[in-house]
């Protein structure tokens, strides 16, 4: 629409286009500041975004496991309690996804008159479930140990090797790849051992891989339910609902800190727009006085002005919306490979913000300047 | 019938510690389709007057009607209502707006009430002032004189039944001025009350009735 037709259809934006119009370059100065704060919230909301989607790519077969151990205070050997066959199978009944069983014990390693405390750990069909580093994974585990990939480093041992575990010694079939520290499942810091080694009765841990986190989930409420029916004999940790969520909330702070950053930069754009706002009202004393004296109400004032201020944090608030996805695509590209990642809703709350906080921020920085002027008298207004 | 009328008013300032008494008990009425000249020098308390009278400011003391109703003690928003709808001004500075063009400067009273064949009637109004030409200029490709006639178009728009000006002859030559008051003549002839404060004498030479103010007092 042309100016002429918003004189005519909406006159008081009418007017506060010719008079941001004519004051040019006062009035993109002080858009870029807005524009600037619009980019520097969105861009830091989009880095925030970006290091939380990479976290949680890292983290995702996290949230697919779910470990069941036996409550603190049930008996059982050795100190610790365990889960017996009939609460295994319980868990194989509700489980949705795959069920391991896991016997654990502590024991001392030596080697080469060197050593000390390592877990110990039997998983079924450990050498298909593990890949050997160096070493060849034998069919199945009889006679020998498979030594994880930080075990081996802190002690030196490689396949061939003879180790003491507890009272036995054993050969070392295959140091094992690393798995991280993420599933309860990963040797790293365990030897495998057979069967035999780990006496007793009952299984230290079962762990259920499921296919996804929402799967997880499910399954450890409902084992949690069916399991301590009548009294508390497991605990149940695991799915999205723990550890995620912890990193979840920690990439939501991080990002409000992001944000909060971003905002001072949009306060500064704020009183810049202030500064102009006055100066233009303080130029144009008398204009408002003669539009005072010729029926212009105080209110009519008022919509001009803050339709001033407001133009200035639209159209800043536009170019920065735009600058601020070109910026994310760059931004995603180089972090995540993915420059269409800047289209994650996750960021519309983002931008949404940023914008929203460009119009707020204008409006109120308008505000002051607007209702002085609105407020003078026109007697004193057209003596200037 | 009196158009407008001010009884016995006075207007005080607070001034730099002193009260300053600016209007002394001024009696004046404006008669339909009078053409009145205030007269009097500088601080004489003129352009008070035309603010008391234009309801941009309220007396201290003395009652203001407009025809006919007391219109003294009313709050700001209905002054703003009664400016709009019975009141011109013409300022000595013009006053128009930058940013606007001639005919834009014309509707500028009545464009928040958007009514109809607005633009047709500004058109028109600068037709009357010999400006036709002229509706698409911005007041900077204007003359003084020419400036002066959008302003009196401009207090014409809401078809006012007082005109009040402030110096119409201030910023113009000799001839421009006589252009400006003849308007002025024009204008009363069709009923509307014209109240212009000066000290310039051709003003008066083209009044129908003059008025001296001296140190806040008709004399």
């Amino acid at each position: 629409m042309s100016d002429d037709r918003w004189f005519h259809r909406v006159p008081t934006v009418g007017i506060a286009l010719r008079n941001l119009r004519r004051t040019g370059t006062r009035s993109a100065l002080a858009t870029l500041g807005i524009v600037i704060g619009v980019v520097a919230i969105a861009a830091l909301g989009m880095f925030g975004t970006a290091l939380e989607i990479s976290a949680t790519e890292n983290l995702s077969s996290l949230g697919n496991e779910v470990t069941v151990t036996p409550a603190d205070d049930s008996a059982g050997f050795g100190g610790g309690g365990t889960l017996d066959e009939r609460q295994l199978r319980e868990i194989r009944r509700i489980a949705h996804g795959e069920v391991v069983p896991v016997k654990e014990s502590a024991a001392q390693l030596t080697y080469q008159g060197e050593g000390g405390g390592v877990r110990t750990m039997w998983v079924p069909d450990a050498t298909d479930r593990y890949e050997a580093a160096r070493g060849r994974m034998p069919a199945s585990l009889r006679s020998g140990v498979l030594v994880g990939s930080r075990v081996a480093r802190q002690y030196g041992v490689e396949p061939g090797n003879a180790i003491a575990v507890g009272d036995n010694t054993y050969r070392v079939v295959a140091v094992l790849e690393s798995e991280g520290f993420v599933s309860d499942l990963s040797p790293d810091f365990t030897v495998v051992v057979p069967r035999r080694q780990l006496r007793g009765e009952g299984y230290s841990s079962v762990v259920v891989e499921a296919e996804n986190a929402t799967r997880a989930n499910a399954t450890a409420t409902e084992l949690d339910e069916e399991l301590n029916r009548r009294e508390e004999v497991a605990d149940v940790r695991g799915g999205e609902s723990s550890f995620q969520e912890q990193v979840s909330s920690f990439y939501d702070q991080l990002n409000l800190f992001l944000l909060g950053i971003g905002s001072i930069s949009l306060l500064v754009a704020g009183v810049s727009i202030l500064n102009v706002m006055l100066m233009s009202t303080v130029e144009r004393r008398g204009e408002i006085g003669v539009m005072r004296a010729v029926g212009f109400r105080k209110r009519d004032v008022l919509k001009v002005l803050l339709s001033e201020a407001t133009l200035l944090g639209v159209i800043g608030g536009l170019v920065g919306l735009a600058l601020s996805l070109v910026a994310g695509g760059l931004l995603y590209l180089q972090m995540l490979g993915d420059p269409l990642v800047v289209f994650d809703p996750r960021n519309f709350g983002d931008l949404a913000l940023a914008f929203g906080f460009a119009i707020v921020t204008s409006l109120v920085s308008g505000a002051y300047p607007a209702w002085k002027a609105a407020n003078e008298h026109p007697v004193d207004a057209l003596r200037s | 019938m009196v158009a407008i009328e001010v009884r016995d008013a006075v207007k005080e300032y607070e001034s730099g510690g002193g009260r300053l008494r600016a209007l002394d008990g001024v009696d004046f009425r404006g008669n339909p389709g009078e053409f009145i000249a205030v007269m009097g020098p500088s601080g004489s308390g003129k352009s008070t007057l035309l603010n008391v009278l234009g309801l941009l400011d309220v007396p201290t003391a003395g009652r203001v009607h407009l025809d006919g109703e007391d219109v003294t003690d009313l709050e700001e928003p209905r002054r703003t209502l009664l400016r709009k709808r019975e009141i011109g001004f013409v300022f000595q500075d013009f006053y128009l707006l930058p940013t606007l063009t001639a005919r834009e400067n014309v509707e500028l009273p009545r464009v928040l009430d958007r009514p109809s064949e607005l633009s047709a009637r500004a058109q028109s109004l600068l037709d009357r002032v010999g400006l036709g030409e002229y509706t698409a200029h911005t007041p900077d490709e204007l003359s003084g004189g020419q400036k002066q006639r959008v302003a009196i178009a401009r207090s014409l728009v809401n078809d006012p039944s007082i005109l009040l000006a402030d110096e119409p002859t201030g910023n113009l030559d000799r001839e421009t001025g006589e252009t400006v008051l003849g308007e002025f003549e024009r204008i009363c002839a069709e009923g509307v009350t014209a109240i212009a404060v000066t000290h310039d004498e051709q003003v008066s030479r083209h009044a129908d009735r003059r008025v001296d103010l001296v140190d806040g007092e008709i004399r």
